[in-house]
């Protein structure tokens, strides 16, 4: 079937500010979503490496226990900073994305039980660490489990998504919705992708983690720091590795895209690549010289600027695989200019809002821990 | 669902998963609001009053919150986006595009109240009193804020307004139910938060503790429960009277579900009471009976709402099977006209069986059951057709002939059906092979009652004051002879060719309760 005749016309209400708007909006929270998210997933896959990986099991407890009482919070963050991208995602690309995702109708709703279940296990393991680990591991596994697999899901039906050549044969094997996309050749590059990257950061939350205890608790903060940044150093390396056979499982067309073919991506290329080696280089420099400020300061620098990058990347590869099928010219636009300013107003006041409640909380001068 | 977007076949009803999935939303999100202020107020009186047994159960009570709002209600609210995205892709895309700016506040106002809300829980060991209540306050409002939102787009969706003409944010955000569902909503709110506080409070040992929390628990509930009757009224009357007919009869699901509205809505009233007469001894069965009713109040009133808004997802805008009322520039050919004229198997992209001159006609039958009917009906499950059909006795051309008039039946409760009349055969194909009926089944029927029941009770009822027992002639030869053409009685009616035996029962049935019940009979049909 030709995919030109399943794709759904968008309906008839124009978009309410210029495309670029929402295509801006879209990618700055995607960006924080994919952060908070690396840290959910990172801290809890790194939370079970220092419970069952570690030669000194008291340790790993601790570094188990510390990072247990802190995953609660990242999910709600993940999940309120994934709505945005989730909105302007539909803003844009709705027509692709509802039906990519009733193509698999059941696994994309699934996903909701999936993360509810999670969650509650991310609270219940927080609620039993009080000094015993007990159930706490176990159902930590189920919970990091659950969380590895929705990114999956979140995978394969991004991909599916641009690929609309795939959609009839799919839905109509299976109407019920019991379909992935697992012949695409970036699926599983891509998920891993998403995975060591979420590694990578969760050992640099543990970094913070060092920073915040530093003189405190030097002794403990140190390990922290060793664990962390060493995570985020294989990680990191992993992840050379990974974007080489990720970029390799592209269509030609769209691999090079970034080897010349479209400047700014190629730059964002080189940039990120760059990047992300020269903060392996930093983080083996600050552990040597245990330089927590190095490790939790100037490596996350570096590597939002290489987030930044991907982000955009990400996005200039949606759009070329779409390229057949999209145009952003299609859009009528007509902006709601009796809403928009308030929203920005709200936006910027809501912004505000929420620094001087961390900052009245003391999380912002550190002078009180971090729950 | 439409043509324009394949359809999740849910084989228990994807109607019913949609509703599932609002009704334990809403169940919490208002908690989410209510519970808000209950927790500062609750608080300030503490406080003041010193009082630091009740102090230590809100505590308690807040970690109770947070599970519950926090991290259910959080993820069944992204859970309503996903599940209307599956299941009624048109809508929400209409909605996305013409309330994003909408939306994209709300998230602001959520954005500031999931995080308040954890800092109100983990600050109660290390915020200073006011402090900590600041927090309860942000939390609140931005928790109100954000339902102010959403209830103004939910209303815009059962009151379209002027919006359907102009298509301003404003004009349907401000639409006529916007304010008296958002005054109910806010009251239900309130109950709520007492009813979750019922909950906890029952888990109490200390019975004197435990009897003051139970008062003050009902302090929340029955005076917002009270006001409710009333702040309903106003509600209602800013619904049109033909949409709010519904619940009146013709439309049998609407009207039970409001009846268990209001009925359980008297039972929560009066099981808070009951807790009243021992505070201190109430078990937690109790309260989560409360809860239970409550549930199914709330879940009874949501149901109504979504019912009697057929057979729009948004009002005099969009139908639930995703085809637009009226031809509008840019609807990609997916009016009910527009698909009248070209046909479904032409204007449809999700469809697989495209040839209707083939012999097996059932089978494009079922791809249009499921483009045209599936939003809101299953063959045998939630809805199920199938059902309806076993009920009526209708054979293929009896289907037929009532397809062409699905639009009036129930008040108007469905969309008309839009295809060509080779299309509307080839579904009454695939209908008839769900309950099979022979022709002399479908004229079997001998009683005049039943006769009544399985041709006209989806159109007309049984009170003084429907047409047909108004206009149809006395004389039962006269009725007869009129009832052989029932289009030229009414040029809306189905084409039904009722056998002779069937239509003079039908017609003393129609005398024998006019005289039972007293209907009278207007001057110009009897004679
Ligand atoms: C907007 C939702 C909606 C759509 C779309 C819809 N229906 Fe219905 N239908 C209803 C409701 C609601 C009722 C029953 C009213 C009640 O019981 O309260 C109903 C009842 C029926 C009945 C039983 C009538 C009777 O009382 O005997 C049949 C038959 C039926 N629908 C067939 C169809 C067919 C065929 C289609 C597709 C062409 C369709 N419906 C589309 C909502 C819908
Ligand atoms: C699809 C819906 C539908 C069905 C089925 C239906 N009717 Fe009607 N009927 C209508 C409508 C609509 C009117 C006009 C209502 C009005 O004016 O209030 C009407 C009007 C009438 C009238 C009054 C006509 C006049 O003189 O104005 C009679 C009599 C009548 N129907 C009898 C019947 C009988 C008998 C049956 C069953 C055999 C039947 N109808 C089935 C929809 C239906």
């Amino acid at each position: 079937m030709n995919p030109l005749n399943v794709i759904p016309t968008i309906d008839p209400n124009p978009l309410p500010a210029p495309y670029w708007v929402f295509k801006v909006l879209l990618v700055v929270t995607f960006f924080l979503h994919i952060v908070a998210m690396n840290f959910l997933l990172g801290g809890g896959v790194l939370a079970l490496v220092a419970r069952w990986g570690s030669r000194k099991p008291d340790l790993g407890n601790r570094m188990f226990l510390d990072l247990a009482r802190k995953l609660p919070v990242l999910v709600p963050a993940t999940v309120t900073l994934g709505i945005a991208p989730l909105l302007f995602l539909q803003v844009l690309y709705g027509q692709f994305f509802y039906t990519s995702s009733i193509v698999m109708a059941w696994p994309w709703f699934l996903v909701l039980v999936m993360l509810t279940i999670a969650y509650y296990g991310f609270y219940y393991a927080s609620f039993r660490s009080g000094r015993q680990i007990g159930r706490a591991g176990a159902v930590m596994v189920l919970s990091v489990l659950l969380i590895l697999l929705i990114g999956f899901l979140f995978s394969n039906n991004l991909t599916l998504s641009q690929s609309p050549s795939r959609w009839a044969g799919k839905y109509f094997a299976d109407t019920a919705g019991w379909n992935l996309n697992l012949t695409e050749p970036t699926l599983i590059p891509r998920f891993l992708h998403f995975f060591l990257a979420a590694v990578a950061v969760g050992g640099l939350f543990l970094v913070f983690l060092a920073q915040a205890r530093w003189t405190a608790d030097n002794a403990y903060a140190r390990q922290l720091l060793r664990f962390g940044g060493k995570a985020f150093m294989y990680a990191t390396m992993a992840q050379v590795v990974v974007g080489i056979i990720l970029l390799a499982s592209l269509p030609r067309a769209l691999r090079m895209l970034f080897m010349g073919d479209n400047t700014a991506a190629s730059i964002l290329f080189v940039i990120g690549v760059l990047g992300a080696i020269g903060a392996i280089f930093l983080m083996s420099d600050a552990l040597r010289k245990e330089n927590v400020r190095m490790a939790a300061l100037y490596v996350p620098a570096v590597l939002a600027v290489v987030i930044a990058c991907m982000s955009i990347m990400r996005d200039i590869l949606r759009d070329a695989y779409l390229k057949p099928f999209f145009h952003p010219a299609q859009f009528a636009i007509h902006t709601q200019w009796s809403v928009l300013p308030l929203f920005l107003l709200l936006f910027l006041g809501g912004v505000i809002l929420w620094f001087v409640m961390l900052k009245r909380y003391g999380l912002l001068t550190g002078k009180r821990a971090a729950t | 669902m439409a043509m324009n977007y394949p359809v999740w076949d849910v084989t228990f009803g994807a109607g019913l998963l949609m509703a599932m999935v609002a009704i334990l939303h809403v169940f919490v999100s208002h908690f989410a609001v209510g519970g808000g202020l209950f927790l500062v107020i609750t608080e300030r009186r503490a406080r003041r009053n010193n009082d630091v047994a009740l102090l230590g159960w809100l505590k308690a009570h807040t970690r109770f919150f947070v599970l519950v709002t926090v991290v259910f209600g959080a993820i069944s609210g992204v859970g309503i986006w996903f599940t209307i995205g599956l299941i009624a892709p048109t809508a929400t895309s209409n909605l996305i595009h013409a309330y994003v700016w909408g939306w994209a506040i709300e998230w602001v106002f959520f954005f500031v109240e999931i995080t308040a809300a954890l800092l109100y829980y983990y600050g109660w060991e290390k915020l200073e009193a006011r402090l900590h209540e600041w927090y309860g306050w942000v939390y609140f409002i931005a928790a109100f804020a954000s339902m102010v939102i959403i209830n103004g787009i939910i209303t815009f969706m059962l009151t379209s307004g002027t919006w359907t003409k102009n298509h301003q944010f404003w004009k349907g955000f401000f639409n006529p139910t916007c304010f008296p569902s958002l005054a109910f909503r806010f009251a239900v709110a309130l109950a709520l938060a007492g009813i979750y506080a019922l909950i906890t409070a029952s888990l109490q040992k200390d019975a004197l503790l435990k009897g003051r929390l139970v008062r003050w628990s009902v302090c929340w509930i029955a005076p917002s429960l009270a006001v409710l009757p009333a702040l309903g009224w106003w509600y209602i009357h800013k619904i049109p009277p033909e949409v709010w007919a519904d619940v009146r009869g013709p439309m049998p699901t609407a009207t039970h579900f409001a009846l268990f509205a209001v009925v359980l809505l008297a039972v929560t009233f009066t099981l808070t009471l009951l807790a009243l007469v021992k505070p201190g001894r109430m078990p937690l069965a109790l309260s989560l009976l409360v809860a239970l009713v409550a549930l199914g109040a709330m879940g009874s009133f949501e149901f109504v709402r979504e019912a009697i808004r057929k057979p729009y997802v948004i009002a005099n805008y969009l139908y639930a099977n995703s085809l637009y009322s009226d031809t509008t520039p840019g609807d990609g050919g997916f009016s009910v006209d527009e698909v009248n004229t070209a046909g479904i198997v032409h204007s449809a992209k999700w469809i697989a069986n495209r040839d209707l001159t083939k012999k097996d006609q059932a089978a494009v039958g079922r791809e249009i059951f499921r483009l045209e009917c599936e939003s809101c009906h299953t063959t045998d499950a939630y809805r199920g057709v199938k059902h309806y059909l076993a009920l009526r006795q209708w054979d293929r051309t009896k289907i037929q002939a009532m397809l062409s008039v699905l639009g009036l039946m129930h008040n108007g409760a469905m969309p008309p059906f839009a295809g060509t009349d080779a299309e509307s055969r080839a579904l009454a194909a695939f209908l008839s092979t769900l309950h099979p009926v022979s022709a002399t089944a479908t004229a079997a029927a001998s009683d005049g009652q039943t006769v009544f029941d399985q041709n006209c009770s989806m159109c007309h009822r049984i009170s003084p004051g429907d047409t047909l027992f108004t206009k149809l002639p006395k004389d039962p030869n006269a009725a007869s002879k009129a009832l052989t053409d029932l289009p030229s009685l009414f040029p809306a009616m189905p084409d039904l060719k009722l056998p002779d035996r069937q239509r003079l029962a039908l017609v003393s049935w129609v005398n024998t309760q006019r005289k039972a019940r007293g209907f009278g009979i207007s001057a110009k049909g009897a004679n």
